[in-house]
């Protein structure tokens, strides 16, 4: 059954995840290792700066041990701190745990985006390294697709989760597309490098840099691939740019009110959007009350954010929700796989009377004409394949609801001995998918 | 049977359904916004269906009496929304487009099936081809009207510096702007050769050009209004909010002639 084992960012502290964590030119191979660890089937490793886990294909007994070692063997960590900081989450805890991960669920800002994609690169990975089978492969591929339903049917992803996703947001509100938008950066330190840096990961093609200085305006523009413009130029230029990030460490505001009403009449009402991330602040608060310019400074991006993870947070409990549905779901299908090997010994049973009594009989009834011949095998293959289907229903619904009370049952009913358990769980599970070509198949052997 | 009340009762039950699939999401957690355009091409489908039979029925232009004017006018409101929100995909539209055609529907069923009289000198087709240039106009009106408000809308919200309560994201602030400015730049000549023309009609009717009635002085404030908005945008390159108030007084002003006066 699945199994997950490792630590996120609310069970263990920075310093010890980031010894766990797997560098990423590393994973493949030790996904191919875990893999071959002592009683695992199938393995996926997903590691990420806020979390490590090891999603397994085993059984239960030894899962701890085996995992804590694999751990202690690959990473610099020691059995004391896994003991503390590790989570073991087995079979329907295990595929929550998934389906929450991959939903962002159980990141650290609900919500986020990223870990999803995360999730797909692992998975494509394990992939790759052939450390996947059939189970987790199921497993993974209904976490996406639970991840998607989350995303459209909650608003949880519709909330900003960082200032500057909040920012970006709202850019897009006034812009539409931002990729021919002008941005003009005001100021060149830290912060103002990383606004820049996130619109243009966003699409936004060009840049203009002011500063005092003009040569550290001109060493920015040259790393983000823009243009430097003199300070005193700075409001002329402005006229340019859609986008204002303002982050200048000047003591007084270098924007007023008439500046951006000049700016807003020499853009013939086009909108502006200032982003003031500087304090003390570099745009007026007026600002705002010109027509068609935007202003928003650090507080008001942080009260969107706030806004925003209240909301996620209402939206969390419908999420739950629809997780603990697709869990449930999900565990009902691998049970109804558990019955396979049954309804495989029934049908095959079954199948052979069938098969014998035919043949004891076939010598009676004389020579045949071709057609004759076709219609009694027919005949034979569809009386076996009627009396078994409601059996066959009857198996599947059982095992996906109780477990195996009724198979008992069955196998008794039919005289179908037990069956020696040499094949593997999945070869069952294998079968029972493709179990109507089968009969088909069977017909057409004979 | 009456084909054409079969087909306009058919008309008026899929723009009520695509009416409620709009709305539903900002009610409940339910994505039906995404049927919302078929259910009104159906509608819309099943509405000219309504037109022709009853054009075959009467054997003339079905745009002989008020309420089959107001039908026709609600017809085309839904085309040119229907061809805007293929070509923008702006979903605002749906909210002001389907309840407004379901109000000039509900209005042309309240009023009395007579002819509008005709004086036998004027040839009808002129009044036909005055009817049908003033529905495309405020069609394509209509257009400008729903995008404005969302001008309008998303800049309070965006002003007010608080996240939107509104259950949907609405369209960017500038696809909202040019959805209105070209509805608009669509919507003027076809008002002014309307307005011309229905002078033409109404001096062969009363044998006077203008006459001060207030049906037709709304008509000429909404005509004048939209002027302003337009010579303002094209020439003093006005845009946004001031834009998007002005369309939408002139809209106000031309569903008040259209459905308060006659």
């Amino acid at each position: 059954m699945p199994i997950v084992y490792g630590m996120n960012h609310s069970s263990a502290p920075l310093p010890v995840r980031e010894k766990v964590a797997f560098p990423p030119q590393l994973l493949r191979e030790a996904m191919t290792r875990l893999k071959g660890a002592d009683g695992v089937v199938e393995a996926l490793i997903l590691s990420t700066c806020n979390r490590t886990d090891l999603i397994v294909q085993m059984s239960p007994e030894k899962a701890s041990c085996v995992l804590t070692a694999f751990l202690m063997r690959e990473r610099p960590v020691s059995g004391e701190e896994l003991e503390r900081h590790c989570y073991l989450h087995v079979e329907r805890e295990a595929v929550r745990h998934v389906f929450r991960t991959a939903a962002s669920l159980d990141s650290m800002v609900v919500g986020e985006a990223q870990i999803l994609g995360q999730v797909k690169e692992a998975y494509a990975l394990a992939e790759q390294s052939g450390s996947i089978g059939p189970v987790l492969d199921g497993l993974l591929r209904r976490a996406f697709s639970v991840a998607k339903r989350v995303r459209t049917e909650t608003a949880i992803a519709r909330h900003p989760v960082s200032i500057a996703y909040a920012a970006v947001g709202l850019a897009r509100d006034i812009f539409g597309d931002l990729a021919d938008r002008t941005v003009m950066i005001l100021g060149a330190g830290k912060m103002a490098r990383l606004a820049a840096e996130h619109l243009i990961g966003n699409g936004v093609s060009s840049i203009l840099v002011a500063n005092r200085s003009y040569q550290h305006a001109d060493d920015l523009a040259r790393v983000l691939g823009g243009r430097s413009v003199p300070f005193d130029r700075m409001l002329q230029e402005m006229q340019k740019a859609d986008i204002v990030i303002a982050s200048t460490a000047s003591p007084q505001p270098i924007i007023g009110r008439e500046d951006a009403q000049n700016v807003s009449r020499a853009r013939r009402g086009r909108p502006i959007f200032f982003i003031d991330i500087a304090v003390p602040r570099d745009v007026d608060p007026g600002v705002n009350e010109v027509d068609n310019v935007y202003l928003y400074d650090l507080d008001d991006l942080q009260g969107l954010v706030r806004a925003g993870s209240d909301e996620r947070r209402k939206e969390m409990v419908v999420a739950e929700k629809i997780v603990d549905q697709e869990t449930e779901a999900y565990l009902g299908w691998m049970k109804s796989l558990e019955a396979a090997p049954a309804i495989v010994a029934l049908r095959q049973h079954v199948h052979d009377i069938a098969e014998h009594e035919v043949s004891r009989y076939r010598a009676r009834l004389g020579a045949l004409s071709p057609t004759q011949e076709d219609a009694l095998r027919q005949m034979v293959a569809s009386l076996v394949n009627k009396l078994l289907h409601f059996p066959t229903l009857a198996l599947k619904r059982s095992a996906a609801q109780e477990g195996g009370g009724r198979v008992e049952l069955i196998r008794e009913i039919f005289g179908i001995e037990p069956p020696s358990r040499t094949g593997s769980e999945n070869g069952g599970a294998d079968d029972a998918a493709t179990e109507p070509a089968e009969s088909t198949d069977r017909r057409d052997d004979r | 049977m009456d084909w054409s009340l079969f087909f306009l009762r058919i008309a008026l039950a899929f723009y009520c359904l695509g009416f409620v699939s709009s709305f539903l999401p900002v009610l409940a957690r339910l994505n039906t916004r995404r049927v919302t355009p078929w259910l009104a091409s159906a509608g819309w489908l099943a509405h000219t269906g309504a037109l022709v039979s009853l054009g075959r029925a009467l054997h003339r232009c079905p745009l002989g009496t008020i309420p089959e004017v107001l039908s026709a006018l609600a017809w085309s409101a839904v085309l040119v929304y229907l061809g805007v929100f293929w070509r923008y995909r702006l979903e605002v539209l749906h909210i002001v487009s389907l309840p407004l055609a379901l109000v000039v529907m509900f209005v042309s069923g309240l009023l009395p099936e007579e002819l509008i009289p005709l004086a036998p000198s004027l040839r009808p087709s002129l009044l036909r081809f005055h009817l049908t240039v003033i529905i495309f106009a405020i069609a394509a009106l209509s257009i400008s009207f729903a995008a404005s408000l969302a001008y309008v809308l998303l800049d309070r919200v965006l002003k007010s510096k608080r996240p939107s309560r509104l259950g949907f994201r609405l369209p960017s602030l500038e696809s909202c702007d040019s959805v209105g400015q070209v509805s608009l730049l669509w919507a003027f000549p076809l008002m002014t050769l309307g307005i011309v023309t229905g002078a033409i009609v109404s001096a062969g009717m009363n044998h006077t050009l203008w006459a001060w009635e207030p049906k037709e002085t709304l008509a000429v404030v909404a005509w004048v209004i939209l002027a302003v908005v337009l010579a303002a945008r094209l020439v003093w390159g006005w845009r946004g909010r001031n834009a998007a108030l002005l369309t939408i007084a002139a809209f106000a002003a031309v569903l008040l002639r259209v459905l308060g006066v006659y």
